[in-house]
């Protein structure tokens, strides 16, 4: 009990703490809000003293930051949040009515991503339930590359070919159902993706239980043991469900920029720029909010589908047969991709010929041209090692990080929650804030937000590892918390995680591609990856070679990633027999499994 | 068992009614129900590039996007010459050096009340009193009074030559007395003047106007317009391009290409992208290195490839939408002889991506420079995290396009900001007595065609100082399609739809 009123409090602490540290902004980068809100209200307005010193009046700032957050803070317990400082407009109903958008874009965005997750399982579903599975890698390189599909991209796309060029559905807008079908494809394929991965990277495992290959031999039908199946793997993916939940409704920001959607990323993302605090505290809190709710239900959800289970300690180990890995797959995407590199890396990255400008492939420009007429190979080539280094290390940060917070959730779920309700700039323009401008800053500002799914995947996991029964065995035979964790859990827990991590890992560099209008990051003319996606978005219809070069290597680095991560698992002699595995708890699991059935996935 | 499962699938459809207000409101009228019933003129479709900022106040950015869409109007308006026009005001004269009259025309406003001297009065004060001041009024005090049945007299503190000019600033509009009834906010809803009255406002996402059929100037030929508020261009087109728009403000040069050659015109416009260089620190504060850079740039690749020929190449700060500068203008005067530069002259060169083409620019800029001899380092940022940093002088060169009419449209006033001492948009951080001296003598001249020639005559030395290299003239795109006629194509971007425009 009072671990749980612990929890709330540092819940709370955090949100707290978030609202203030939004509240210090300014006066934390040192930049004036009378400022930025003029530049927002008119872009063009000379920022005079007379004129900064109207507006700081009309704001309320001379009191100092304190006496700003106060204020906000006291008319937040009468219900209300203050009027913008852009508009003069009341928060909370704008905040509202883009909450409302958001979540609906949200809402059908899951529903794409489940669909899609089930698409990319259906193989490992079908085998399984079969009990054929024995000997087949995993295929996993589609999934892959759509996982590393930037969502703006998939987003023009959809709004060029299937809104405008077929006319089949609106290309812009949020005035009804048929609206939200592009924007939903575009969140959800990706987001799909990622937990469709994750999924099919469990699913064997569970169909490896003693209780599947009973349940088969008892004569269940292949179906219910695949739903069985997926019911054993979905708890461990909630967090990361929940995550993206809350991540979909506040920093879908492309995404409603290119379909015109009045959502709450696009909201945030100018109150952010702009300091307008009132609206950005409030945006902010209803994320947070929701994360809160988010948790909550991913909480009772799990306890519904493994309860028992997870209370007596009866789980097996979810580790799969071991596969043969895929030497060769790899290795082809490897020698892909190192061989544009190589060949990218002999020509010249920054030769502008303006002449030759979105000139289509040819032998002379084998990816084509960029606006300004430079060779794209080259350009793909000169940024592979930038791009790939910064996000690889980032990566690992975060997976280190990750995977330390992730052991000890209790102090790290409400952190991740909080962390991942907020807005990808707002996290920059805070870590700016504490760190300066620095060429640091937005590794920082990225890695920040890196660890959190990491995290929330490496307590899941860890929550089912414990409820194992050679969990038990071992404790049963006297080992220590350190003994258990070196040779038992983290062994259990990294690789999955690692798989994961390399999943993110294009996300990683496109995210720092995205702070580049901050400042941070990247410069144009540098070649770094997630520039050149972002600088030819423009031109996608027209010269769509220029944003294909650039996804294309992402995807192909995804698809490397995943392949190559196929070996990665836990270590031969640590694995436990599938009959030394307890064949009782297997028993009693698929006995509460069936009781239970109603409450199943699938 | 599956009894029990039915109704849970049916559950999320109990949510359906509460969907509903999670979609926008308005602008989704398709085209039928925008044909208008009364078969006199259909409404019009229209997609302008900025929402409103400051919930329509006319007293900031907003006030443009009033007037574009025929809901707002001043006394006075500005000519395709770039002089003062009769609007609201039928005629003005000036009385001695402070004093203005101006008589106003029979006009009504749009709740039905006459636009009396005593309305007009009320409604300038109003704005002189707006806090911020709007821009037309920066540095300016003035009172206005009504003076008999239809003059309206303005009285300046300081002489003011350009004060029709000044009055013609969207934010100058003239709202009725109900406007300013609540509170320290104006509503311009049904308060204005103009062809098109506005009827509702859904917040930052769309708007709806009606015909003001008691307009003095003739009711307008559509019967209302539905506006939508759309920040990407891409998306703005794409819109266009199924047909569910009838006017897209503002088409990026990257998307002009997707759309038909018929549907997209483009108009000369008074922003001028130049490159403005550091004439007080850093390496261009040699006026020798800064010959050299200006020499180095090639400035038809500009126009012609970046812009894809919807801009036209520099010629001077004023464009050919400024269309009195060709005749009027001279050689730069004092051009210094141009340096080699040296090895250790690395510059900072800047510019933001709040417009695409910028950022292009500065790449193609880093280039031709580099070939030079120069080094150059280049930052890209949002506008609002740059300028600062640029006023302070903290780069050595600025990629920046600026409207070189401002908000009143006398040609003076860019130059007095841009590029004197006390400036307060001097990004080029000239400070030359010269320049000064021209700009100071060319602010006091009232006549029109005086100001212009001394408006040249200081514009030569500027350029004779080389801290300013004029790049490219915009052009702006505006994508019309087939069936609308009569779009006003505005080079002040003040006007977008008028009496005139069907479909």
């Amino acid at each position: 009990m009072w671990q749980r009123v612990a929890g709330a409090g540092w819940r709370i602490l955090l949100a707290v703490g978030l609202v203030c540290g939004i509240g210090l902004l300014p006066w934390l980068t040192h930049t004036d809000p009378a400022y930025t809100v003029l530049k927002a209200r008119s872009a063009e307005r000379e920022p005079t003293p007379e004129v900064l010193a109207d507006i700081r009046q009309q704001l309320g700032v001379d009191g100092g930051p304190l006496h700003v957050l106060a204020g906000w803070l006291g008319g937040l317990v009468r219900g209300d949040a203050g009027q913008s400082w852009i508009s003069g407009a009341d928060v909370l109903p704008y905040v509202t009515r883009a909450l409302g958008a958001s979540l609906l874009l949200m809402g059908v965005a899951l529903l794409v991503a489940v669909l899609t997750a089930g698409v990319i399982c259906l193989r490992t579903l079908r085998l399984g339930a079969r009990r054929r599975l024995g000997g087949r890698r995993s295929g996993g390189s589609g999934s892959a590359v759509l996982a590393s599909l930037p969502e703006f991209l998939v987003a023009s796309v959809l709004a060029t070919v299937v809104g405008v060029q077929l006319g089949w559905l609106p290309a812009l807008g949020w005035y009804g159902p048929q609206w939200t079908v592009l924007p939903a494809l575009a969140l959800g394929l990706p987001a799909g993706a990622v937990l469709g991965r994750l999924l099919d990277d469990l699913l064997p495992g569970a169909f490896g239980e003693p209780w599947a290959l009973a349940a088969a031999a008892r004569g269940l039908t292949g179906r219910s043991v695949a739903r069985q199946a997926v019911r054993r793997c979905v708890p461990a993916l909630l967090p990361n469900l929940g995550l993206f939940v809350v991540g979909l409704t506040g920093g879908a920001v492309a995404v409603e920029q290119v379909f015109d959607i009045p959502g709450l990323g696009r909201t945030t993302l100018q109150a952010a720029l702009a300091q307008d605090l009132p609206v950005l505290q409030a945006g902010t809190l209803a994320l947070v909010l929701l994360a809160a709710l988010a948790t909550g239900a991913t909480r009772v959800a799990a306890r519904l589908l493994t309860g028992p289970a997870l209370r007596d300690g009866a789980l097996s180990s979810l580790h799969r047969p071991a596969p043969p890995a895929g030497r060769l797959l790899p290795l082809v995407y490897g020698a892909l991709l190192v061989a544009v590199v190589m060949v990218g890396l002999v020509r010249d990255p920054l030769a502008l010929d303006t002449g030759q400008r979105l000139r289509a492939p040819s032998l002379e420009h084998p990816f084509g041209t960029d606006a300004l007429g430079r060779d794209l190979l080259a350009r793909v080539g000169h940024g592979a090692l930038d791009t790939l280094l910064l996000a690889a290390a980032i990566s690992a940060a975060a997976l280190l990080v990750g995977v330390l917070l992730g052991l000890v959730p209790r102090v790290s779920a409400p952190l991740v929650d909080t962390v991942n309700s907020v807005p990808p700039v707002l996290v920059a323009l805070l870590v700016t804030a504490v760190a300066g401008s620095g060429a640091a800053t937005p590794a920082l500002a990225v890695g920040a937000v890196a660890w959190a799914p990491l995290a929330a995947h490496t307590s899941s996991l860890l929550r089912q590892e414990r409820a194992t029964l050679h969990i038990t065995a071992s404790k049963g035979l006297g080992a220590g918390p350190v003994h258990l964790l070196r040779h038992e859990l983290l062994p259990a827990v990294v690789p999955p995680v690692l798989r994961h991590a390399l999943l993110r890992l294009p996300g990683v560099a496109l995210a720092l591609a995205s702070l580049g209008f901050l400042g941070l990051g990247a410069q144009p003319p540098s070649p770094e990856w997630g520039l050149l996606l972002a600088e030819n978005q423009p031109y996608a219809e027209r010269a769509p070679w220029a944003v294909l070069a650039p996804a294309a290597v992402l995807a192909l680095l995804g698809a490397l990633a995943v392949s190559a991560a196929g070996g990665l698992r836990r270590p031969a002699r640590r694995r436990p027999s599938p009959t030394a595995d307890g064949g009782e708890g297997a028993e009693r699991r698929s006995v509460t499994a069936t009781e239970k059935a109603p409450a199943g996935v699938g | 068992m599956r009894s029990h499962r039915r109704p849970r699938l049916l559950a999320p459809l109990l949510l359906v009614p509460l969907m509903a207000g999670c979609f926008a409101s308005g602008g989704g009228d398709d085209s039928a129900s925008g044909d208008g019933g009364d078969g006199d003129g259909a409404r019009l479709r229209v997609a302008l590039a900025f929402p409103p900022a400051e919930n329509l106040s006319p007293y900031g950015a907003d006030a443009t996007l009033l007037s574009r869409l025929g809901v707002t109007e001043g006394l006075t308006a500005l000519d395709a010459n770039g002089s003062a026009a009769p609007a609201l005001a039928e005629s003005w004269r000036r009385d001695g050096e402070k004093d203005w009259e101006f008589t106003l025309r029979d006009a009504t406003f749009q709740d039905g009340s006459d636009v009396t001297p005593a309305a007009v009065a009320a409604s300038l004060t109003r704005a002189t009193d707006a806090e911020p001041a709007p821009a037309a009024l920066a540095g300016v005090t003035l009172s206005v009074k009504a003076s008999g049945d239809r003059v309206v007299r303005v009285t300046t503190a300081e002489p003011d030559p350009v004060l029709p000019l000044r009055l013609s600033s969207p934010s100058l509009a003239i709202l009725s007395k109900d406007a300013y009834a609540k509170g320290s906010r104006v509503d311009p809803v049904g308060h204005a003047t103009g062809p098109f009255e506005l009827t509702e406002v859904n917040g930052a996402a769309s708007a709806s106007l009606d015909r003001f059929d008691d307009y003095w100037g003739g009711r307008a030929q559509a019967s209302g317009i539905d506006a939508r508020f759309i920040a990407d261009g891409t998306a703005r087109a794409n819109a266009l391009r199924t047909g569910e728009l009838d006017i897209a403000e503002a088409v990026p040069v990257a998307q002009a290409a997707s759309l038909d050659e018929k549907t997209r015109r483009d108009t000369a416009t008074t922003r001028t992208t130049s490159l403005l260089l550091n004439a007080s620190s850093g390496a261009f504060e040699d006026a020798g290195l800064r010959a050299a850079a200006r020499q180095a740039l090639d400035t038809s690749v500009f126009a012609e490839d970046v812009y894809e020929g919807y801009a036209d190449p520099g010629a001077g700060i004023y464009g050919p939408a400024v269309t009195w500068a060709e005749g009027k203008r001279t050689a730069p005067v004092g051009r210094a002889a141009v340096k080699k530069p040296g090895n250790g002259d690395t510059i900072t060169l800047a510019t933001y991506d709040n417009r695409p083409e910028l950022p292009e620019v500065a790449q193609v800029v880093k280039q031709q420079l580099e070939k030079a001899g120069f080094t150059v380092k280049l930052t890209v940022r949002e506008y609002s995290r740059l300028e600062g940093d640029a006023l302070d002088g903290k780069f050595d060169a600025f990629v920046l396009a600026r409207n070189t009419l401002l908000d009143t449209g006398d040609p003076v006033a860019v130059l007095a900001s841009d590029y004197t001492c006390d400036g307060g948009f001097n990004i080029a951080q000239l400070c030359d007595k010269g320049v000064d001296r021209a700009v100071a003598d060319a602010e006091k001249i009232a006549d029109t065609a005086k100001r212009q020639d001394a408006a040249m005559a200081a514009e030569a030395r500027i350029l004779g100082s080389d801290a300013v290299v004029p790049l490219v003239h915009q052009r702006i795109i505006t994508g019309v399609a087939d069936s609308v006629q009569g779009v006003v194509l505005d080079p002040y971007e003040r006007t977008l739809v008028g009496t005139g425009t069907r479909r």
